[in-house]
């Protein structure tokens, strides 16, 4: 919306207002609200912090020496004086030379112009003009002693890290997937944490039933994948489980997996084709594979088949813990589902604290009411749709209120419609907060209004009235987080407003419509991003080990 | 000789003012150059200041050569043509004295030293037209 980018804009804070009067200028005085020593023009300093200074470490202070006639600030310590006692100075330099400056008509020449403040809007081109290469500070690299560093890497251990790819004996685990067209390419390396799913075409024939190796169980399987990279220590992979596809395309999932089913031709049909591979590796989280398992998708070709669409796919599990699909990673990604859950009784306990984030259980998701075709709240079944990252969304029903109804179980029934069977209690900061780590998980705060005014509320207390829920609103406040080169959505702040309504006992025969709505809203709180400033380079000077050496 | 109406004042000070301004031109020019090597000169102002100069220098050659043409001639026209040039050698040199980009101390001198002379040229101008009409 626009008024949050104008405001965004006000936010943004600009540098510091240039100092351009000499009197008021000082190099020296570093210590805020201290005074700095021999800083003759610090205004932290009394008179009895000069009668101890030796020097003054900034005599003078001008302006440009340019010009033909300047201002100039002069310090100078009288020592002489008992006390010494600082002397201040505000005199008119003239610059004796000829080509001094007398007028100067271009305001910018004689100041530095201000660097432009970093926004979201400018932080895209601003990177592009001055953004380049930089230095890394790890001093391991500086070693210019090429024999020093081949000790320091024997010792060093390898580790997984995003993205690098996953090394067989040999060479990559294979992922196959389509390059330029949709034939299946055997040159794609499996990325470590990267959960990746293809699908590619590959070229068959019953004839060469035997020989092409990728249509092959054992092509998938055959080499072991390295723990860590550059080491011997090797894992193999299993076959968790075989599913054999008929021609028809039926399904059935075979009981003993431990057998190698390798492609033979039986009444002109070639079976035990891998039409699909599906890699599970469990990892430890210093980078480490401890497990890797397969799980294939047999099937069979006739005599007129050409090619048959391989699809491909790996996932990764952290050990210990239970694989659970990511919102994203870490920020939230629009559209996917906000991961919630509920405490575990018993906590603060230090027993298993652990979230039931039971995405795969639909119901215990963070879901708000869907408005069905039939717009009866009473009839409706109770279908219910997930909250979706940054998908606002509105959804309700009408209430038939007859005379007939009781005000206590209607109330029950709304806030079972509104928020669903099992409405959860805390939501996941991040797409990829994990159950045990409590301190990502944001509690959802509940909140009641109501929607009549003052009088009528007065005037009601002299009638029996009914509360009934007539709207839920959920508002989602979030926030971006990290680097503005690539930002994470973070929730905040989760309310859960139930607003009610008062409801008149009906006179019998009458019936009354209300309408009842149930809303989620995503609003964005990210405040705007601070430049940040490098830490000082740390200068780091060892002397050589026999520096001393007759001595030592 | 009481019929020469030729102003001789006049004719010594165009002489004079030739030789100076060629010295102003260098000079200015110089100072130019070592102004865009010394200070932040952008392009966008040297440009005009760059043009403003070669512009006098230009306009320079007709005021003379009509002001000494119309004082050894003795006719009115050219001389109140240069006049009319002079006035704008005026505005120039008022430009590079005060609304220059960098105005140094050399450039106030070498300027006030053209305006006084323009200044003393026009008065003679004047007096030579009236004496001529």
């Amino acid at each position: 919306p626009p008024e949050t980018h104008a405001a965004a804009r006000e936010r943004t804070r600009s540098g510091p207002a240039p100092v351009t009067d000499v009197a008021k200028l000082c190099v020296c005085d570093l210590l805020v609200a201290q005074c700095d020593v021999n800083c003759c023009c610090d205004p932290d300093c009394s008179a009895a912090d000069f009668s101890l200074f030796t020097t003054c470490s900034v005599p003078i202070v001008t302006g440009d020496s340019h010009l033909c006639s300047q201002k100039a600030a002069i310090y100078s310590l009288d020592v002489e004086a008992n006390p010494p006692e600082r002397i201040f100075k505000l005199i008119d330099q003239v610059n004796p030379s000829v080509f001094c400056i007398y007028a100067a008509n271009y305001k910018q020449a004689l100041s530095f112009s201000s660097p432009e403040m970093p926004t979201s809007e400018n932080f895209d081109q601003l990177l592009k003009q001055f953004g380049s290469a930089s230095f890394s500070a790890e001093p391991d690299r500086w070693n210019v002693n090429t024999d020093a560093q081949n000790p320091s890497d024997a010792n060093e251990t390898y580790r997984y890290k995003y993205g690098v790819p996953i090394q067989t004996v040999d060479a990559f685990l294979r992922l196959p997937s389509p390059v330029v067209s949709s034939w299946c390419s055997d040159a794609n390396p499996a990325g470590f944490l990267v959960n990746q799913a293809t699908k590619c075409t590959r070229s068959v024939s019953v004839e060469k039933c035997g020989n092409i190796q990728a249509v092959s169980m054992l092509f998938y399987i055959n080499s072991s994948i390295l723990a860590v990279p550059k080491s011997s220590q090797m894992v193999n992979i299993t076959v968790q489980s075989i599913v054999v596809q008929s021609l028809n395309g039926m399904r059935t999932l075979l009981n003993g997996s431990d057998v190698l089913r390798l492609p033979m031709i039986l009444d002109e049909l070639c079976i035990n084709i891998v039409l699909g591979v599906s890699y599970h590796i469990t990892y430890t989280d210093t980078g480490e594979i401890i497990e890797a398992a397969a799980s294939f998708v047999l099937g069979a070709i006739n005599k007129e088949a050409l090619s048959v669409q391989q699809s491909f796919e790996i996932s990764f599990t952290q050990v210990n813990t239970k694989p659970v699909p990511l919102s994203g990673n870490p920020g939230y990604v629009v559209g996917l589902p906000i991961r919630a859950g509920f405490r575990p009784q018993g906590y603060p306990f230090p027993v298993e604290i652990l979230f039931a984030a039971l995405n795969t259980n639909k119901y215990s998701q963070l879901t708000i009411l869907q408005s069905t075709s039939n717009q009866d709240c009473l009839a409706a079944q109770g279908t219910r749709t997930p909250v979706l990252f940054g998908y606002n969304m509105i959804s309700g029903c009408k209430l038939r209120i007859t005379a007939a109804m009781k005000c206590q179980p209607l109330t029950q029934t709304l806030l079972d419609l509104l928020k669903g069977q099992s409405f959860p209690e805390y939501v996941a900061s991040f797409g990829n907060s994990q159950a045990q780590d409590v301190l990502d998980w944001v509690p959802i705060t509940h909140l009641h209004t109501s929607e009549q005014s003052d009088n009528d509320r007065i005037y009601n207390t002299f009638q029996s009235s009914c509360q009934i829920p007539v709207s839920l609103e959920i508002e989602v406040k979030w926030t971006k987080y990290g680097s503005l080169v690539n930002p994470q959505a973070r929730i905040v702040n989760v309310t859960a407003t139930i607003t009610t309504a008062t409801v008149k006992q009906l006179p019998s025969g009458r019936e009354r419509t209300i309408p009842i709505t149930s809303s989620v809203v995503f609003t964005d709180i990210s405040s705007p991003a601070e430049p940040g400033y490098k830490a000082w380079p740390t200068i780091d000077v060892k002397l050589p080990f026999d520096f001393f050496f007759p001595f030592v | 000789n009481s019929n020469q109406l030729s102003s001789v004042p006049l004719q010594i000070l165009f002489y004079v003012n030739g030789i100076y301004y060629i010295f102003y031109f260098l000079a200015t020019l110089a100072m130019i150059i070592y102004k865009s090597q010394v200070f932040s000169y952008p392009d966008e102002v040297l440009a005009p200041d760059l043009a403003l100069l070669f512009i006098m220098a230009i306009l320079e050659v007709p005021r003379l050569y009509l002001g000494s043409k119309g004082n050894l001639t003795e006719e009115e026209a050219p001389l109140g043509l240069s006049l009319v040039i002079t006035v704008g050698s005026v505005i120039l040199s008022a430009y590079f004295l005060v609304w220059q980009t960098y105005v140094l101390k050399a450039d106030v001198i070498i300027n006030a030293v053209l305006l006084f002379t323009y200044g003393l040229e026009s008065v003679l101008k004047v007096i030579a037209i009236a004496a001529f009409i």
